[in-house]
């Protein structure tokens, strides 16, 4: 049998490997804490279940909350893209293609994050 | 090896098609689904939220469209959709850190069925409020 | 007493379309799916291509898809087969390259199986060093089959089907899959070599390892000898994350 794969010598190409699985279930599990918070702060606990303008001023610029909003904005976006990845993986893309699908998703995480950034910070200073 | 390897039919929606397959399958296919039911539902929010950028003049009047019914029922909708993929995720990543594996349908299933009544009690605390 | 069997067989060969045919084939009532593949063979089409062998689940050759589901039908009864259907389809496993027919090219899955150094994985054949294994370390005084952690692996017939159930493999051939990596597992628990079990540990930590599997269990749920892949998948997790959290805190 030509070809076949030797355990002492074939280096398997590392890629993100167990960080893309740790980084999803740790994300996932702080997701269940900041998502829950998220919904029953937003939908739940306020008058006709949404905030207007003044109140979600006011509850960004809360100095407990708004580290946790921030933490939320960047816990979502990691798992959100870091699951879309296991997706196109599953297209059957070659390891080139892999390795561009997420750089790709990176830049999205990277403005994703930036604009949540942003628009926090137009809130707060509005 | 190129010949033999273009006679292997592309399954690329093998993940999606649960016909005939155990509930392993179907956990990881709802799973799936309702993942990407909620990066579209982030997305849109997040495009939606843009609408702060212009004051109060702006977002008040956007909240009287969403707070009639239909936008009601989708936040029911938003509410099961992370109830089922955060508890099936608890157990994901519990069994898939080789604990309590043997058991991972009846977790399934006990889960699910949290899902289910805390969705029951979401819908009425968002229609009664 | 002789039965008529009605079944609908997938055909294909080489730069031809695939499609289904269907035939009726006469074999005993407590006949197994195979004498009714057989059957076409025997009785409509001499070149009629399947694999088959050992006819009592212990080679896997002719694993297909019975019905929708991937079995054996060396051992699933005509009867029971044909329960509530008006007839059998017959397809083969998915997730290979097709040959012809029912056959399918499993010459990349052995490499894969070969890389955790299990070529023959049975008990009774060979270990790691390629050394028999004694008598006394298999069987007890009594004669029973001494209970180790791996002897689950070596039930392992390598017959393919938990590559076609994994959903995962359906996507790409990269992933080791879970028979392999049940051999890695297998592998892991059998060798004294420190250096060993590491490389062994490294192939399944890497980026088509372990770490692509999507917990369905197909594997598991569909294996016909209970090896249990997607356990061995798991536990093979825990081992790496362990090992992981102790070199984090300098232990490793």
């Amino acid at each position: 049998m030509e070809n076949t794969v030797d355990t002492h010598t074939a280096r398997p190409r590392a890629g993100l490997s167990s960080l893309s699985w740790l980084a999803q279930a740790i994300s996932g599990v702080a997701l269940i804490v900041l998502a829950g918070l998220h919904m029953v702060a937003n939908h739940f606990v306020v008058e006709g279940g949404l905030r207007n303008f003044a109140d979600a001023q006011a509850y960004l610029s809360h100095p407990v909350i708004l580290p946790l909003e921030i933490l939320f904005l960047i816990g979502v976006t990691i798992h959100a893209l870091l699951g879309v990845r296991a997706i196109l993986f599953d297209l059957g893309l070659s390891d080139q293609a892999e390795v561009r699908v997420t750089q790709a998703l990176a830049v999205i995480g990277i403005v994703t994050i930036g604009y949540g950034l942003w628009l926090t910070w137009v809130v707060i200073t509005f | 090896m190129q010949a033999e390897k273009s006679t292997r039919p592309r399954q690329v929606w093998q993940w999606a098609d649960v016909r005939r397959r155990k509930l392993g399958m179907w956990a990881y296919t709802l799973n799936r689904v309702s993942g990407l039911g909620l990066v579209l539902y982030l997305f849109i929010h997040l495009a939606v939220l843009r609408l702060l950028a212009g004051g109060p003049a702006a977002w008040d009047n956007f909240l009287a469209l969403v707070r009639s019914p239909l936008f009601l029922v989708l936040d029911v909708v938003l509410l099961a959709g992370l109830l089922i993929h955060g508890l099936n995720g608890i157990r994901l990543t519990i069994t898939g850190l080789g604990i309590g594996v043997p058991a991972h349908k009846t977790w399934f299933l006990a889960l699910m069925a949290a899902a289910l009544i805390l969705s029951a009690a979401g819908a009425i605390a968002i229609f009664t409020m | 007493m002789a039965i008529q069997v009605p079944i609908k067989v997938f055909r294909y060969r080489p730069g031809t379309a695939p499609h289904f045919e269907r035939y009726q084939v006469t074999v005993p009532d407590d006949a197994t799916v195979i004498d009714v593949i057989e059957g076409v063979w025997a009785e409509h089409d001499r070149n009629f291509m399947f694999r088959h062998a050992c006819h009592h689940a212990s080679c896997g050759t002719c694993a297909v898809r019975l019905n929708g589901y991937e079995r054996l039908p060396c051992i699933v009864p005509v009867t029971e087969a044909l329960a509530g259907r008006q007839e059998l389809v017959v397809e083969p496993l998915r997730n290979f390259p097709l040959v012809g027919d029912l056959v399918v090219d499993v010459a990349g899955f052995f490499q894969k199986q070969a890389a955790s150094g299990l070529v023959i994985t049975r008990a009774a054949e060979a270990t790691l060093s390629g050394q028999p294994f004694a008598h006394s370390e298999l069987f007890s005084q009594a004669g029973a089959l001494e209970e180790r952690a791996y002897n689950r692996f070596e039930n392992c017939i390598e017959c393919g089907i938990c590559i076609s159930a994994c959903p995962t493999m359906a996507a790409t051939d990269k992933f080791w899959g879970p028979a392999a990596l049940a051999g890695i597992r297998r592998a892991t628990l059998t060798t004294g070599d420190c250096q060993e079990k590491a490389a062994l540990l490294a192939l399944a930590d890497s980026e088509q390892g372990v770490w692509r599997c999507h917990s369905a269990f197909e594997c598991t749920e569909s294996c016909p000898q209970d090896v249990d892949p997607g356990g061995a998948i798991m536990s093979l997790r825990r081992e790496i994350v362990g090992r992981k959290v102790k070199h984090l805190f300098g232990a490793g």
